[in-house]
């Protein structure tokens, strides 16, 4: 954080005093390793549509596309989180109300996230179905 | 609105009339923002809002795809049942309406990272973007349902 007022300048262009370019570059890298992965997805969706419990437990034990889709899931998470948060902070001012959505949202994803790997780790293992070992 | 400039010299900025000037605090007078009342709908409005209705949909189809997960880790019957409510009418129109808001997400996505880029910023080139952005999402979600249900992998 700059202190006194002092701007920096690079170029002519204010660089950002805080965590915004940053921010604004995660968004960008996201975006971009998310456009193969969403076509990869696309297609792996056509591919998966209509083929039964069989099809999907085969197309999860080959790893190439249990680590893509792992890979996509958790990208797509952050940049989902980067993105409600930025409608959140358009919207939400009072920061309590604002905080504590910020806090939800996050959770949420840590959640669904935690929830994708775990899941997608045990059809590639070819884990027995799950209430199996979990006594419920 | 904040404090009308005061009269001046007549015809420039000190003497605006139109209320398209105001006094800033500092004592100087700034362009109003262009106001939502004065402002014409342009087709990049239409696809920035749609880009954050599909987003906001997508984070909505994030569940659904865990729950896709979750009925595979849970073994035959739980993906039966799990295919058998995603193949209702009503589930095949969420999923048309997921492949749709995905595919013009990635289409505008495509079109923000051009323009953050710096290439097509022009009104016009900028408003061609949008319908390319457009007019791609929806040929990708129709393509991709076209060939579902003409091969049979979806059945209405």
């Amino acid at each position: 954080m700059s202190h006194h007022g002092q701007k920096a300048f690079l170029k002519g262009v204010k660089v950002s005093e805080r965590h915004g370019a940053g921010e604004w570059k995660a968004e960008r890298l996201s975006s971009l390793v998310l456009i193969p992965l969403t076509l990869w997805g696309l297609w792996s969706a056509i591919a998966l549509t209509g083929g039964g419990y069989d099809r999907a437990r085969d197309w999860f034990t080959q790893p190439v596309n249990a680590v893509l889709l792992a890979l996509t899931l958790l990208i797509a998470l952050w940049h989902m989180y980067m993105g409600l948060k930025v409608v959140i902070d358009d919207y939400i001012h009072r920061p309590a109300s604002n905080r504590t959505l910020l806090g939800l949202i996050g959770l949420i994803c840590l959640v669904l996230a935690a929830a994708s790997v775990f899941f997608i780790v045990r059809l590639a293992l070819g884990s027995a179905p799950l209430p199996a070992g979990f006594g419920f | 609105m904040s404090n009308p400039v005061p009269a001046g010299n007549p015809g420039d900025r000190e003497d605006d009339q139109s209320g398209r000037f105001v006094m800033q605090p500092n004592g100087r007078p700034r362009p109003l923002s262009p106001h939502l009342q004065v402002w014409r709908f342009h087709d990049t409005m239409w696809g920035s809002i749609l880009n954050r209705g599909a987003a906001i949909a997508m984070s909505g189809g994030a569940l659904f795809v865990v729950a896709w997960l979750a009925a595979a880790a849970f073994g035959p019957e739980a993906y039966e049942t799990f295919s058998a409510v995603m193949g209702s009418p009503i589930g095949l129109l969420v999923w048309f309406g997921l492949t749709l808001a995905s595919c013009y997400h990635l289409t505008a996505g495509i079109r923000h990272l051009v323009w953050d880029a710096g290439h097509g910023l022009t009104p016009k080139t900028s408003s061609r973007l949008t319908w390319a952005s457009f007019l791609s999402a929806v040929f990708i979600a129709f393509a991709i349902w076209g060939f579902l249900i003409g091969s049979g992998r979806v059945a209405l």
